[in-house]
């Protein structure tokens, strides 16, 4: 036990990791009005306008349709199957607790074939929610362990986490689709524009134009770290005991997964689970998640 | 200017009612809250009460002669069943409790009781039940937290003079539960 650190709860820890995203979206937002402007400074053409929008609504619409059906879609592509109720008792106990100790509804539990330990939780509200556990997960984590993950993955549903970052997405795929457009734009049209802006201007925007996406992206990766803080912070919130979370991702951490196993994962599903599917060495912004040892370390702080 | 002015007041005027509703609205969300949560202790407490008989049949089959605590746990269940408020509910629910604690300490003594398969499972059921019983309090007082906070931090606290909302008590865990029970052989 470290006397010496300073003790936080998880009340504060929510409260700072929600307001940390909270503000990360609103840069977002302002990269999409920041580009827009340079851009409306440089290019006339109406029907350039009109284009966006189309574009902006069939995007949305895919996003909305696949945010409808998250829960369906997440399943699908890791083969789950739902759990059964005396063969995983130990896992349904710990849900049915969780249920109790959150106020939400239980979610339709469900198990996939792997040899690693990871979970993930989706579906676009509580009354709708999914969770689903490895058999590698079930058969390597004793009761407080698995409590602690359950409690980790109800958070996010909690949290209407799966809400949040499909809004972080529309947000990052607006701001790709309008740079986009303009770059596109400027090719075509490039003889034909005629004093509108000077030629700085242009290339500010050309830059913002390549720029912004990746901008927007980075950010949105470091919202999603956020998010992970806050489901760890949250879940200690129901189990009162952040050593059963911890202990599961010291487990995580110290796990040796060969590599034919971590092919199972399909890209897009990796950010919902629990722990780094792929198993990166290095931790960068690039990362979904943050550093197991942040989260650990943070764990035995409160 | 007397337009603008008339609008302005409306404006302000409809974002008062808004204002009102919301917080309206707020105490009835977090008061049902604490109602929903209440109503689940009750469902975990059920549960535990339910499975007594199925016990009490089982241990009877091999120790016939622990009168007492079977008897102790009999009252104690009928206690629960006919309890009508909260702490009565909880004082007769550790009072089961306790009773439990005492079986399980006696099956100690009756290796054959102990590999009964049944008994086995029952004792599983019941220590997660236990733990149930243990989140849905801690969901109960969570509840109360929230509620008060709205009820007594700025502006919440004057509208809660308004619709005459006063903070609610934490839920308390009676002082029996936390003796050790004595086991008597």
């Amino acid at each position: 036990m470290s006397h010496e650190v300073e003790r936080i709860s998880f009340h504060d820890e929510i409260q700072r990791n929600k307001l940390k995203s909270f503000f990360l979206i609103v840069v977002i937002f302002a990269f999409f009005i920041l580009l827009g402007y340079l851009i409306s400074q440089i290019l006339d053409s109406s029907y350039f306008f009109i284009i966006l929008i189309f574009a902006t609504i069939f995007s949305l619409l895919y996003v909305v349709i696949s945010y409808y059906n998250s829960d369906k879609i997440a399943l699908a592509s890791v083969n789950a199957h739902p759990a059964d109720p005396t063969e995983h008792r130990m896992l349904f106990h710990a849900v049915e607790s969780m249920s109790l100790a959150s106020g939400l509804p239980m979610p339709r539990v469900y198990v996939m074939n792997s040899e690693q330990i990871n979970a993930f939780a989706s579906g676009r509200d509580p009354e709708h929610a999914v969770i689903c556990f490895t058999t590698g997960a079930l058969s390597k984590l004793n009761k407080q362990e698995l409590e602690g993950v359950v409690a980790h993955e109800m958070s996010h549903i909690a949290n209407y986490d799966i809400r949040f970052m499909t809004l972080t997405a529309v947000l990052v795929g607006m701001v790709s689709i309008v740079a986009q457009m303009f770059l596109r734009n400027l090719w075509i049209t490039g003889e034909r524009r005629e004093g509108k802006g000077n030629i700085i201007l242009i290339i500010i925007a050309i830059f913002a134009a390549i720029l912004a996406p990746i901008a927007a992206q980075l950010v949105s990766l470091a919202i999603s770290r956020k998010r992970e803080f806050t489901a760890d912070a949250t879940g200690v919130k129901f189990t009162r005991y952040p050593m059963g979370l911890k202990n599961a991702l010291i487990k995580i951490r110290d796990e040796h997964v060969p590599e034919k196993d971590k092919h199972r994962y399909p890209k897009a599903v990796a950010p919902l689970f629990i722990g780094d599917p792929y198993k990166k060495k290095f931790q960068n912004l690039f990362s979904t998640h943050p550093p197991i040892e942040a989260r650990i370390k943070i764990l035995e702080r409160m | 200017m007397v337009v603008l002015l008339t609008w302005i007041i409306i404006g302000i005027l409809v974002l008062l009612v808004l204002i009102f509703i919301y917080y309206f609205n707020k105490f009835v969300v977090l008061g049902n809250r604490i109602d929903n949560s209440l109503s689940q202790i009750d469902v975990q407490l059920t549960k535990r009460a339910d499975l007594v008989p199925n016990l009490i049949s089982t241990v009877k089959g091999y120790a016939k002669h622990e009168r007492k605590i079977m008897t102790e746990v009999t009252e104690a269940r009928k206690a629960l069943l006919s309890a009508k408020n909260l702490p009565e509910k909880m004082k007769a629910g550790a009072e089961l409790q306790n009773a439990l604690k005492s079986i399980f300490a006696i099956a100690e003594n009756y290796p054959q009781l102990r590999a009964n398969e049944n008994f086995l499972h029952l004792q599983q059921e019941l220590a997660a039940i236990e733990d149930k019983i243990a989140f849905s309090r801690q969901f109960y007082n969570d509840s109360i937290l929230a509620y008060n906070n709205s009820v007594q931090t700025f502006p919440g606290a004057f509208f809660a003079k308004i619709y005459t909302k006063q903070k609610k008590e934490f839920l308390q865990i009676p002082t029996e539960a936390k003796a050790v029970p004595k086991v008597e052989f």
